[in-house]
This record gives structure tokens, sequence and C-alpha cells, in this order.
């Protein structure tokens, strides 16, 4: 099994990566054991450090051309121009013209190729970083990282999903790390379920009766202990401090200004709902703006999503940066795939996972640069060739986590990123 | 005899005629095969075989002593009907009066309506919940459940569906669910049906255990290449297709209809002019597409088939048997006899091979019969012990966390099966057990002694709901905090389980006078045993200290048993 172990010159990274692997080997006992109240020492320093994210979910795959990859003037462009960003000799589409001003905390990546261009395949490559594998039931990227960054023991949520209807069940989920991991869902209110108290039992009887629940679960406890009872009192022990972050999801506690600056659309408003929960100390948010999906009219459905993801996006990073965040905050916009270059007879362009783009903010991110390149058409990419393992590896590393680390499962390695990918360093601080 | 002579005939010289004049199809209707229960002696015998071997292999003061009678009847209760015991069938149970009171109460278990209802689900669960909720797959296996059909007639049921049950499409749901993806439809099978993850093998022999190898991997995938689905929803298989691989070395390989064992079946020669051929190829493609499209040929060489037969022709390794054998020991314990359930293989002995052997031995023996296997697991006393217990003086601490050697101990004493471990309820126990808990206890007690069969149906479809929403434990289960939040804020609980009206158990209690009485009695419904004093003097405390409205300090009560570790697992 030699690629689990490359040999690479001995800088900074491949120190960070052999105190990493250190701390695999504590989650080796530990998944065995199933016991996550065990903590290692390095796990909690880099929780300590107080990385988070946010990602931009673009579902059904944003067209690259009529965002952060334009081919002006090619038989491929279509009809949006391209505009001069604050990076010199970059333009992007038209259609985002806020953040082309916004650029300074931003690497825009424009060699993705995934090969895969179903929506359900691709979107379970792209929210795990792998090739699903027959048998093994892998993490999503809210999943890892709520491991990774959060506390075990947080009073708020650490990893929180918004998603709109037409996104369908594709929830993410937290595969073989157990469902203390599964994410809290949005679905078509802003309040996730069951957080607040039903009006026919007041506060004070809630409190009380969840006193006496861990009262009697500590008598019972000794007399019968065992992680799984742990793991359930662990459980009810997080209701009452969940419960207590519900103001998070409340943006009405907003001053009326910043409201208006995120707008009105519901997208907006998740963004607002999301610069709320990572402010808290939530290590993991994902906004699912739908639906990208335009195999008819991709002109006109861009002209309306992008204008939505150009505002949003450039006031959630401008807010970000306001507020100190945006060192600490990695804000991640992606989707399932691209969109074909050649445009089809409804003036659509369809699914396409050959060269596609996407961006990676704020944390451990070197603001204003372009990695890769397509060819003057997009068809293919000419330079800097990345795949989901390797866009996973970056996401990793520019969080200070070693994308070498492994779970053990059984006595099965997996890598957190896929076997043999690379972060592109070029981006990193 | 253990089997109907009629079964015997069906399943081991299947009929065969022409039908469309080439496709060869067996009679095989579901309605005919059934297994008879063992005998009562059979049945201890093997309970008594199984103790000598466990306790063979633990250290006497390791192993936790047998349960109590309403702790054994809690845990076979949910192992055999799928819900926690009424408060009337505990009362039942301690009042027995007879030698043989385990034998008779799990025989009933096991002939009740429950038993069939819980072990559709538990199959269901193996078979297919975690992709997919099929009602009308889960009717299917409802009616092989009530049936007793035998695993191995199950098997080919699934497996081939097309000549088994030609005219039924509900047994399909297991390939059709699948059929998208090669991979998953090849692995699931060997997983579910043999125990043997080959996932590991598909790009390289598997790295870590010598048995599997790339021609495994494509061995079992090539059984599955030309499973297709028509239109109408049945299944069906193509004349031709082949796989080939590339290993390590560059080397390109086809790809040989290889099972497990290493035994690979040679395919005879395609018989068929080109045209003809090509005029079949057109007719799958036209029952693929068309809803209207007559039934498509099938070929006489049926690589599922050949599957099934080397499955079960199988007798030196025996995975077919010993995969169930040891997924039910696992259901019933937590831990299977080899574990993980899907490492069947020389590099991951079983920690009690004879055992194991014994077990599958009897299990082919009695024609794959499920109940007596599950049965006669339940009459031992291995499967009654306890969980280790803690003398109850240190806070919070296992008595194995003072001493590493002792920890040591422990766990080998677990992973020997000298005492029991808390086992996560399934989605159907958890909601059945709710609604069993929450329900009055008279009115249960009527309905179990009147007419149970209607009543647990409508059990059944009242229990779904929660079901749905709940996770499907895994190896690794925590309880998601979602399920925290749904019992503690969600409007169902508080105005359906815990509702106060003269239909529930909160109703029931708000009409007792006294507290004591109050708190035994949600003690006894709830979590099947009485409170001890600790715990009593703590509720008393509770309800003698609350300035507001009885009931809903009654309410908080049942809430917070309902909410405990001990509803929530079975131990």
């Amino acid at each position: 099994m030699e690629h689990h172990h490359r040999s690479d010159t001995l800088d900074r990274r491949s120190m960070m990566r052999l105190v990493g692997s250190a701390s695999g080997i504590g989650y080796a006992a530990n998944m065995n054991q199933i016991n996550a109240f065990a903590q290692d020492a390095l796990n909690d320093q880099l929780r300590a450090s107080g990385k988070r994210v946010i990602l931009l979910w673009l579902a059904g795959g944003a067209s690259q051309l009529e965002t952060w990859d334009p081919k002006p003037g090619r038989p491929t462009g279509g009809p949006f121009a391209q505009i001069q960003t604050s990076i010199p000799g970059i333009g992007i589409s038209e259609l985002m013209p806020k953040m082309s001003t916004r650029l300074g905390e931003t690497a825009i990546i424009r060699s993705l190729n995934t090969k895969i261009a179903d929506h359900g395949t691709a979107y379970e490559l792209m929210d795990k970083g792998r090739v699903n594998e027959a048998g093994v039931d892998f993490p999503h990227l809210g999943a890892i990282l709520a491991r990774e960054l959060g506390n075990i023991e947080s009073k708020v949520p650490d990893y929180v999903s918004m998603y709109t209807s037409t996104e369908g069940r594709r929830k993410g989920s937290a595969g073989f790390l157990g469902g203390r991991y599964n994410p809290m869902f949005l679905t078509d209110a802003m309040m996730p379920e069951n957080i607040q108290r039903l009006e026919a039992i007041t506060d004070t009887d809630h409190r009380d009766r969840a006193e006496l629940l861990d009262q009697l679960s500590k008598i019972y406890a000794r007399h019968h202990s065992h992680p799984s009872f742990e793991g359930h009192h662990s459980a009810y022990g997080r209701v009452r401090g969940l419960m207590a972050s519900d103001y998070l999801f409340d943006i009405e506690r907003e001053s009326e200004t910043v409201r208006n600056q995120y707008g009105p659309t519901q997208f907006g408003q998740q963004c607002l709902v999301a610069r709320r929960l990572v402010e808290a100390g939530v290590p993991f948010v994902k906004v699912a703006r739908a639906w990208w999906d335009s195999h008819g009219q991709n002109f006109e459905t861009h002209q309306e999503l992008c204008a939505d993801l150009d505002h949003c996006m450039s006031t959630l990073l401008d807010d970000l940066k306001d507020r100190g965040l945006l060192e600490s905050t990695l804000v991640i916009s992606l989707g399932e795939f691209g969109r074909t270059p050649s445009i089809n007879g409804s003036l659509g362009r369809d699914h396409f996972a050959s060269a596609w783009s996407c961006t990676l903010s704020g944390c451990g991110i070197q603001g204003g640069t372009v990695h890769g390149k397509t060819d003057q058409d997009g068809n293919t990419v000419v330079e800097g060739e990345m795949n989901a393992g390797d866009l996973y590896a970056t996401i990793f590393a520019a969080l200070g986590i070693d994308h070498t680390k492994e779970y053990m499962l059984g006595s099965r390695p997996i890598p957190i990123a896929d076997f043999d990918s690379t972060p592109c360093y070029p981006i990193l601080t | 005899m253990l089997f109907h002579r009629i079964a015997d005939s069906a399943r081991y010289a299947s009929k065969l005629f022409f039908m469309n004049g080439m496709a060869l199809l067996s009679i095989l209707t579901q309605g005919e095969i059934r297994a008879e229960s063992a005998s009562r002696d059979d049945l201890i015998r093997l309970a008594e075989q199984i103790d000598r071997e466990i306790e063979a292999s633990v250290e006497h003061h390791l192993m936790a002593p047998v349960l109590s009678d309403a702790a054994y009847l809690r845990r076979v209760t949910l192992d055999l009907a799928g819900r926690i015991p009424s408060v009337s069938e505990l009362k039942r149970y301690e009042a027995l009066d007879t030698q043989d009171k385990k034998y008779e109460t799990t025989k009933q278990l096991i002939e009740s309506p429950d038993f069939a209802y819980h072990q559709r689900n538990e199959l269901d669960t193996l078979l297919l919940r975690a992709l997919t909720n099929d009602r009308n797959w889960r009717e299917y296996l409802l009616e092989t459940t009530r049936n007793n059909t035998p695993w191995d007639v199950m098997f080919r049921q699934i497996m081939t569906p097309e000549i088994s049950l030609p005219e039924d499409t509900r047994p399909t749901a297991f390939l059709k669910h699948r059929l998208r993806d090669l991979d998953k439809l090849a692995n699931d099978s060997s997983v579910i049906w043999f125990g043997v993850n080959i996932g590991c093998a598909k790009c390289h022999d598997h790295p870590l255990v010598d048995d599997w190898r790339q021609e495994h991997y494509y061995g079992i995938a090539s059984f599955f290449k030309r499973t297709y689905q028509t239109k109408k929803g049945m299944i069906g298989e193509r004349f031709d297709g082949h796989l080939r691989f590339d290993t390590t070395e560059g080397e390109t390989k086809d790809a040989a209809f290889m099972y497990l064992t290493g035994l690979s079946i040679p395919e005879p020669q395609l018989d068929l002019e080109e045209a003809t051929l090509k005029e079949y190829q057109e007719k799958i493609k036209k029952a693929e597409q068309e809803d209207s499209a007559d039934t498509p040929p099938q070929p006489s060489f049926q690589p599922r088939s050949e599957l099934v037969k080397l499955a079960l022709g199988d007798e030196t390794q025996n995975f077919f048997a010993k995969n169930i054998v040891n997924r039910i020991w696992a259901r019933l314990f937590g831990r299977g006899i080899v574990h993980p359930l899907d490492q069947i293989h020389s590099g991951n002995p079983a920690s009690h091979p004879e055992l194991l052997n014994l077990l599958t031995a009897e299990f082919i023996k009695k024609q794959y019969d499920l109940r007596s296997l599950i049965h006669a697991i339940t009459l031992s006393n291995t499967y009654a012990r306890s969980l280790p217990t803690n003398d109850g003086s240190k806070d919070n601490q296992t008595p194995v966390e003072s001493d590493p050697q002792d920890h040591e101990e422990f766990e080998e004493a677990e992973s020997k099966f000298g005492h029991a471990v808390p086992r996560p309820l399934s989605p159907h126990q958890l909601s059945l057990s709710l609604l069993i808990a929450t329900d009055h206890p008279e009115k249960l007690k009527e309905k179990i002694e009147t007419n149970w069969e209607q009543s647990r149906g409508q059990l059944e479809e009242r229990s779904e709901h929660l079901a749905q929403k709940t996770e499907i434990p895994g190896e690794n289960f925590q309880t998601p905090v979602s399920e925290a939040l749904w019992f503690s804020n969600s409007g169902e609980m508080q105005n359906q389980y815990l509702s106060t009206d003269s239909n529930h158990l909160v109703g029931y209690l708000k009409e007792i006078e006294s507290d004591s009485e109050v708190i035994s009695n949600a003690f006894a419904a709830i979590l099947g045993r009485p409170p001890i004093q600790e715990e009593r003097d703590t509720l008393s405390q509770y309800l003698s200290s609350r300035s507001g409205d009885r009931t809903e300090t009654i309410q908080q009560i049942a809430w917070v048993l309902l909410c405990s570790p001990e509803f929530r697992f079975n131990h």
C-alpha cells in the first residue's frame, strides 16, 4: 500500500502531515471502539483554532461560462460579455459584477475534471470527494468537517444544511462516522424541526423534566453503564443547548440594514443565517441554491440565478470580512458539475464534468488567484487539472487539516481525501 | 420429515416447461413451501449445545448472570415480536408456573402475528430498506415470513424472480433497485447473501485479505452483468455480455462466472443463428422500453440461476448458510460469531468456529428454517445473560475502567458472549414499543386477548410514520440529536403518545390516586420492571414537589421514562 505514504520533501506541510497521522492513529482506536467521547489532544488544538466552512451549493450545476470562466467571442461563449476583475488579466462573466471587484480573498479554480455528469452520482462524488464504493458508506464533507472542526460537547449544532425542495432528498449523510455527525436540516422552514419548545409545556417544566431525565439516567448508569447509553445521554444533553441556539436561525434579530444588504431572496436570507451560525461557532453550514440545470434557456436562467449568487456571495464575503471572520471561515461555491460549452437547440447547456469551475474564499486561501486553464472554447482542461479528491485535499489543507489523515473502517484505512489526491498548493496561503 | 412433501418436490425437482416456445420456467409458488417447526427436544438440544460451546470459551467469573423473568421477557419479546411486552403479558409470564415457561412463551411469540411482521421488518432491513421503502416488496416479504418460507427458497425467489415467481413482480425489488449500478448490485448481493465484501478487490487484489482477488470480484459481477428490467417490472437476462478487467500488472483478463469458492461455470456455446440472436436482442430492447411488449425470450444459460446453484451447492465453505446464521446471531447478540458481518474470510476467524459450523449444519439440516434457528438461540442461557453490572458505588463508570487488565478481560468476555451488550431498537421496534408503552394498559390487554391479529395489523400501520423517520442503526449507532429533539419537542410526542385522554397511558395514570402506584404503573408500562428504591424516591419527590397540574407532572414522568436509554435499547 505504498500509495498511502507518499514521500515528499520535508517541508512544513509534511511536518503537518506527520503530526496529523499521529492523530489519525488516535482515531483508529476510536473508530473501532466507537467512542465518540474520547478526544485526542491534537484534534483539540485544531478545533481551538476555530475554523469554519460555508458551502454555497449550486444545485443542478452552474455554468462555468456564465460565471468564472467565460469564453467571449467564441462559438461556445454565449451572449454575455466578460468583465475585468480586480485580478490583473483575469475576467469573469458580466453576470458577476459584484464578485468581479471582490476577488481579493478568493481563488478561482477553472480546471475541475470530475468526469461524472449525471446529477445523482455527481452529487455523491462532489459531496464526498470520491467515487462511491459499493459496501462503504463514506461520510459527506459536512460530516467530516463537523467531526474535524466541531467540538463534541458543543452547544450549537455542528453541521447545518439548508436546501430547497428542488434538491429533493439529497441530504448528505454522516455515513460510517455515525448519526452524531448527521446534519441538522432546514427544508421548507427557516427554523430546524423540533428546535423550539411547544406552547403546551412551560420552559420551567421543560427544563425540570430534562433534569429529572438526567438524574434518572445517572442512577441507571451506576448499575448499567455502556458507551451506547452514554451516547444516548449525550444526545439528550445537547437538546437544551440546541434549543437555546434557535435565535441563530432568526434573522429578525439582525438590523434592517444588514437584512437589506442580504436582500429578500431565500438564498440571501439563508446566507445571513449561515453567517449567524458560523459567528456562533457552527463549523459547517451548507446553503443550497437551486436549480441551475439549464438544459433549455441557459442564458435566462443564469441571468436570474447569477444575479442572486453574485449579490449574496459578495454580501456574505463582505460581511464576514467586516466582522473579522473571513480569515477563519472558508467559503466554497461549488455544484455537482458545470455545463457544456456547446449550446444545444433549446439554447441550453447540458451536463458537463470535464472542464468546469469552483471558488474558494477566505480561510487559508491565497486570494486574487486563478488556478488552472481550459482551452479557448472551454472543452478541455489544458493546465492544472484537478479532480474531486484534489479539491477535497485543498479544502482540508486550507483549514489546516492533514488531508492524508485516515479513518479506520474495521482494519481498513480510509484517508479523508481520496487516495492519491494532492492539495492545490499555489492557491493556499 | 421436517418438510411438507410438496415443498420437497417443488424445491428439488422443479417441474420445467416451455413457455412461448423458448423460455424455460419452473413452477414454484411460495404458498406451497413451508418449513415445519422443529420439535421441542431438537430446539432445546441445540440451545444446550450453544451454551456448552460458549461456557467452554469464557472464564466462569466473567460470565454474567441470567436475566430475571421480566428482563428476559422484554428482551425476547423485542426480538421475536418486535415490540416491548405489555403489562398484562409481563404479569402472565411472571405468574406462569411451568417448567417449560421459556419454551411455551417463545413458541407462542414465534407463532404470533407479531413475529411475521417483525421478521419481515428485519429481513427488509437486511435486504432493501436502506435503499428504499417499497410497499409491494414488503407485502411479499410478509407473505414469506407468515408462511415461514425457507431461506434458500427466498434466495431463489429474490435472485431469480423471473424463473421462480414469473407472475409476481414484487420480489424483483432487490435486484431492481440496484440495477443501475453493477458494482452495487454485485457487492450488495455478496455482502447480504454470502457475508463477503468483495468491494476492495475491484481495482486490485484485496490488499488486506488474501482470499479475495480481482477475479472473485469480477466473477461475482459477471453473474449480474446480463440482468435487465422490463418496462412491465420483470427481471430478465440477456443472451450475451462479458466483463473484462485490468490487473494491476496491466494485463487485461476476461472474467469468468466465478463464485467465492473459486469454482466457475463454463458458459455453453450460444447455439443461435446470428439473425435469431439479433431478433431476440430486439425483443429484449422492446420489452425494456414498452409496456405492451411480449415477454422477452430467456436464454438457456442464466447466470444468476447458476450463481444460486453454486451458492447452494457449496458444501465446503457454506457461505450462504453461514452468513445468515451469523447475521441472525448478530441480530440477537449485537455481534456476529464472525465480526464484522461482511468479513467471512480466513483472515478474520470466527470467535467460536465450531459453534458456527454446528449452527450452520443444523440450519441446513432443518431445511434453512429461520424460525427454528431463532427459536433455539432464544432458549439458550447464553442469550439470556445480562449486561455487565456495576456495583453501584461509582458514578457513571464501568467497573473495567479502573484496571487495564480487567478491561481486557471484559472485552474478551464481551466478544465471547459472556454477557450481553445493549442493542439499539430498530426503527420499527422503537415506533411499536412507543405505541405499546403509551397505550392504555387495560385497553391494550383487551386487544391482545381478543382480536390481536387485526389490532397488530393496525399497530404496524401506525408504526410506519415514525419508523420511516428513525435512523436504521448501523455498526456505529449513536442516538441522533434529531431524535432527542423529536422526543423533546414534537407535537406528536406531546399530543399523541403523551395524550391525557382515556385511550392512553397518561390518561390511565392520572386516574390513580396514590403517587407510589402511579410510579409503579408507569415503570411497568414503559420499562417493564418495578422501580428500585432510589428511582422511586426521586420520582416521588418530583411528583410531590410540583406545584402545577398533576396530570402534567405525570406526563413529564412518562416522558422521562420514554427518553431513558433503558427504553431506547434492547438489553
